[in-house]
C-alpha cells in the first residue's frame, strides 16, 4: 500500500470537514456515544490522579516512614463483631508495648495514641464531631504539620493527663472567630481544657472534611476522662530512625511484640502493621478496579458510539453515491474514496473524542476542586484517548468506506 | 476553418478501415481511439441485453466528432466505454496507442485521470466546493502538490473566462457558468480527449450556443472533443458524425455530407 501524502491527508481532513459542517445535527447525535465514552474516563481519570497525587504527597510530608502497630487492620470497613474468633480474641496493644518497641535500636519513636470522636464547644459555637487524639509532645513531630500559636504539652502535664488541649486552626476559628482561642477554657466532649495551642495539619487525604484531627489532647487525660473502647481506638504510632527501612523496622517491632505476647514460631501475629505505603497500595487496587469497570462501561459506549458512526457514514455514502461517481470519474482510484470517507469517519470520531476530553476534564477539575483537592491533566491518557477514538472512526468507518470504494463509477452518475 | 481543411484532418475512410481491421495491433499514437468488435452485454435479470453488438471505430488526434442515436441505440454505453468507465465484454479499446480494454479498476481511473475529460449534461460539480476547487479536482488525484494545483486550475478558469468567478460555489453560477466550470474541470489535467455527454441538455438554447462556441474553440486549438447527443443541431457543430442504432454503427459520415442529409 502507498503511504498517505500529508497534501492527501489535508484534503480529505478539509472534505470531512464539509461534510460535518453540512448536518452538524445528525453528526453531533453520531459522535454522542464517543463523547460520553471518553468523557467518563477523562473524568474518573482525573479524580482519580488527583487523589493519587494528594496521597503521595501527603505522605512524603507526613514520613513515609512513619508506621502503626494495632489490634485489627482492615482495608475495608467491617462490623467488628463479625470479625472471625481468632481476631477477636486478641489481646489490646499497652503503654508497655509502646515503651518496648522505643527501646529496639532502629526505631526512634514509640507512642500509645488514642482516638475518640467529640464536639468543642465555646460560649455555645460548637463544631461537628471531629476526631481527637489522645497523644504526646512529640505529635507534630511524628504526624508533620506546624504549629501556628502558644505550645505543645509540658512533660508535667503529660504525666499528669493534664485537661490542656492543641487544637486545629480551621477548628479555633470556627467556635472562636475572632477571638484569641489561647488560654481559653472550651468544653470538649462534655469537659472543661484549656487551649494552650493552635495547630495546623499538613493537608491530609486520609482525614475527609469533619473527619480531621480536630484536636490532641495528653494521652493520659483522653484515657482517664473518656470511655475509650481500648480494643479499637488504641494503637502504637512508630517512627524508625532515619537510616532505617520502614521494612527492617516493621522485622524488628515484628519480633519485639511477638516476644512480648510470648508467641511460638506456629502461631499467627495477634496484631497488625500498617504503613503508609500500605494504605497506598490499597488505596491503588480500589482505583485500579475502579478503573477497570470504567473501561468497561467506557468500552461500551465507545462501541455503541462506533455504531453510530458507522450507520450513519452508511446514510452518507448513499447519500453523495453522485459524489462518489464524479471523483471516480475524475480519476480518484478505490484506495482514494476508502481514505476519503475512512478519514471523514476518524475526522467525526476524533472531534468527539476531543469534546469528550473537555467535557470529562472540566467535569473532573469540578469534581476535585468539590473536594478540594488539586488535579492534574493526565496527559498520557489524554493522548490515548484521542488514539482510541480516532482509532474507532477507522475501525467502524471501513464497512461504510469500502462500500463507496466499490461503487461502479457508471451506476455511481447515474444514481439521483 | 474551412471544411477543406477539416477533410485534411480527417481521417480517411480506407485509413480507418485498416487501422480497425488489424485486430490485436498496436494502433499508431495519433489514433486516439480505436475500438475493434467491442461488446457490450448486460444481463437483467436473466434477460441478456446486447447495448454494443461489435463497434468499430477509429477517431484521429484533433478530431471533433458527435455520437448520436436513439435511446436504446447503446450511445451511453458506449460513451462509458470510451470514458473507460466500464469494461466491454469483448473485444479491443486503444486509447492513445494503449490497450485499455483490459485494465481493472484501478488502472482505468488513471487512464480516466490522465486521459480523459468528462463533461456531463447536469455539470456535476461538488455542490460545496467553490469554481476554483472543483477544476482543481482530478489535480488532486493526480498527485499535483497544492500551489501548482491552484495555480493551474486558474489557469484552465481563465480558458473559459470564469477567472473572475473562481471562489463562487455552484449554486451561485448560472447553468452556463457551470458548465463551462466542467469545461475547465475536464481540461484541467491537459488530456488526449474531452468527452461531453449531452453537454447542453440542461441549458437554454443561448446558452447552449455559447456552450458550443466553447468546444469549437477548444477543437480548433487542437483539443480532441467527442460528443454524445441526440439533438442534431448540436450534433451539426462537429466536423464527424457517428450514427449507433441497435448497438452498431449505422453511419459515421465526415460534416458536409452529414449537414446535406440534416438539410441545415
Amino acid at each position: 500500500m502507498r503511504g498517505i501524502s500529508l497534501d492527501q491527508l489535508r484534503e480529505n481532513i478539509d472534505i470531512a470537514f464539509d461534510a460535518l459542517r453540512v448536518s452538524k445535527l445528525r453528526s453531533g447525535l453520531t459522535i454522542l456515544g464517543v463523547v460520553i465514552g471518553v468523557a467518563t474516563v477523562m473524568t474518573m481519570a482525573t479524580i482519580v490522579q488527583g487523589v493519587r497525587d494528594q496521597i503521595l504527597n501527603t505522605i512524603s510530608v507526613a514520613g513515609p516512614s512513619t508506621f502503626y502497630v494495632m489490634r485489627v487492620f482492615n482495608t475495608t470497613p467491617v462490623n467488628p463483631d463479625d470479625l472471625p474468633k481468632w481476631i477477636r480474641i486478641r489481646p489490646a496493644l499497652i503503654a508497655e508495648e509502646a515503651d518496648r518497641i522505643s527501646q529496639i535500636p532502629q526505631i526512634e519513636y514509640a507512642g500509645i495514641w488514642a482516638q475518640i470522636q467529640l464536639r468543642l464547644d465555646y460560649q455555645g459555637a460548637r463544631t461537628q464531631s471531629i476526631a481527637g487524639f489522645g497523644a504526646d509532645d512529640r505529635y507534630q513531630e511524628i504526624q508533620g504539620g506546624e504549629l501556628i500559636e502558644g505550645r505543645w504539652f509540658t512533660k508535667a502535664e503529660l504525666r499528669s493527663g493534664a485537661p490542656v488541649i492543641v487544637i486545629q486552626e480551621a477548628q479555633a476559628r470556627r467556635i472562636f472567630g475572632r477571638i484569641d482561642p489561647i488560654g481559653k477554657t472550651i468544653v470538649a466532649g462534655g469537659r472543661p481544657v484549656q487551649v494552650v495551642g493552635l495547630y495546623q495539619p499538613p493537608a491530609n487525604i486520609f482525614s475527609p472534611p469533619g473527619q480531621e484531627i480536630g484536636a490532641v489532647f495528653p494521652f493520659e487525660f483522653v484515657t482517664h476522662n473518656f470511655h475509650i473502647d481500648k480494643t479499637n481506638a488504641l494503637f502504637i504510632c512508630v517512627k524508625p530512625r532515619p537510616s532505617v527501612s520502614v521494612a527492617d523496622a516493621m522485622d524488628a517491632v515484628t519480633i519485639e511484640m511477638r516476644s512480648m505476647r510470648k508467641l511460638r514460631p506456629a502461631d499467627h501475629n495477634n496484631f497488625d502493621l500498617m504503613s503508609q505505603s500500605q494504605i497506598l497500595d490499597t488505596f491503588t487496587s480500589i482505583t485500579d478496579i475502579f478503573f477497570l469497570v470504567m473501561l468497561v462501561l467506557a468500552s461500551v459506549a465507545l462501541m455503541v458510539g462506533g455504531i453510530g458512526v458507522m450507520a450513519i457514514m452508511m446514510v452518507s455514502v448513499t447519500a453523495r453515491t453522485r459524489e462518489i461517481g464524479v471523483r471516480k470519474a475524475l480519476g480518484a482510484t478505490r484506495r482514494d474514496i476508502l481514505l476519503q470517507f475512512l478519514i471523514e469517519a476518524a475526522t467525526l470520531t476524533g472531534i468527539g473524542g476531543v469534546l469528550g476530553i473537555l467535557v470529562g476534564l472540566t467535569a473532573g477539575r469540578g469534581v476535585t476542586s468539590l473536594m478540594n483537592i488539586e488535579a492534574n491533566t493526565p496527559v498520557g491518557l489524554t493522548l490515548v484517548a484521542v488514539a482510541v477514538s480516532v482509532a474507532i472512526g477507522l475501525i467502524f468507518g471501513v464497512i461504510p468506506a469500502r462500500r463507496a470504494a466499490r461503487m461502479n463509477p457508471v451506476e455511481a452518475l447515474r444514481y439521483e | 476553418m474551412s471544411p477543406h481543411t477539416d477533410d485534411v484532418a480527417l481521417s480517411t475512410t480506407a485509413e480507418r478501415a485498416a487501422v480497425v481491421q488489424a485486430a490485436g495491433a498496436q494502433p499508431d499514437k495519433d489514433w486516439v481511439i480505436v475500438t475493434r468488435g467491442l461488446k457490450r452485454e448486460y444481463d437483467m435479470g436473466g434477460e441478456i441485453v446486447r447495448a454494443l453488438r461489435g463497434v468499430d471505430l477509429a477517431i484521429r488526434r484533433n478530431e471533433y466528432v458527435a455520437i448520436m442515436g436513439p435511446s436504446g441505440s447503446g450511445k451511453s454505453t458506449f460513451m462509458n466505454l470510451i470514458g473507460c468507465l466500464d469494461t466491454p465484454n469483448a473485444g479491443e479499446y486503444w486509447l492513445s496507442g494503449e490497450l485499455v480494454s483490459q485494465k481493472n479498476d484501478d488502472e482505468l481511473a488513471r487512464v480516466r485521470n490522465k486521459e480523459i475529460g468528462f463533461v456531463f449534461q447536469t455539470f456535476n460539480l461538488l455542490p460545496r466546493a467553490s469554481a476554483l476547487h472543483n477544476v482543481e479536482l482530478p489535480l488532486v488525484y493526480a498527485g499535483i502538490g497544492s500551489a501548482e494545483r491552484k495555480e493551474r486550475a486558474m489557469e484552465a478558469l481563465t480558458k473559459v473566462q470564469l477567472d473572475n468567478r473562481a471562489t463562487h460555489r455552484p449554486n451561485e453560477l448560472s447553468g452556463g457558468q457551470r458548465q463551462r466550470v466542467a469545461i475547465a474541470r475536464a481540461l484541467v489535467n491537459r488530456p488526449s480527449i474531452l468527452l461531453a455527454d449531452e453537454p447542453t441538455g440542461n441549458l437554454d438554447s443561448t446558452t447552449s450556443e455559447e456552450i458550443m462556441k466553447v468546444f469549437e474553440n477548444l477543437a480548433e486549438t487542437g483539443q480532441t472533443v467527442i460528443m454524445v447527443t441526440h439533438e442534431p443541431d448540436i450534433a451539426a457543430h462537429a466536423r464527424r458524425v457517428v450514427v449507433l442504432r441497435d448497438g452498431l454503427i449505422a453511419s459515421d459520415e465526415r460534416k458536409e455530407n452529414f449537414t446535406s442529409k440534416l438539410g441545415l
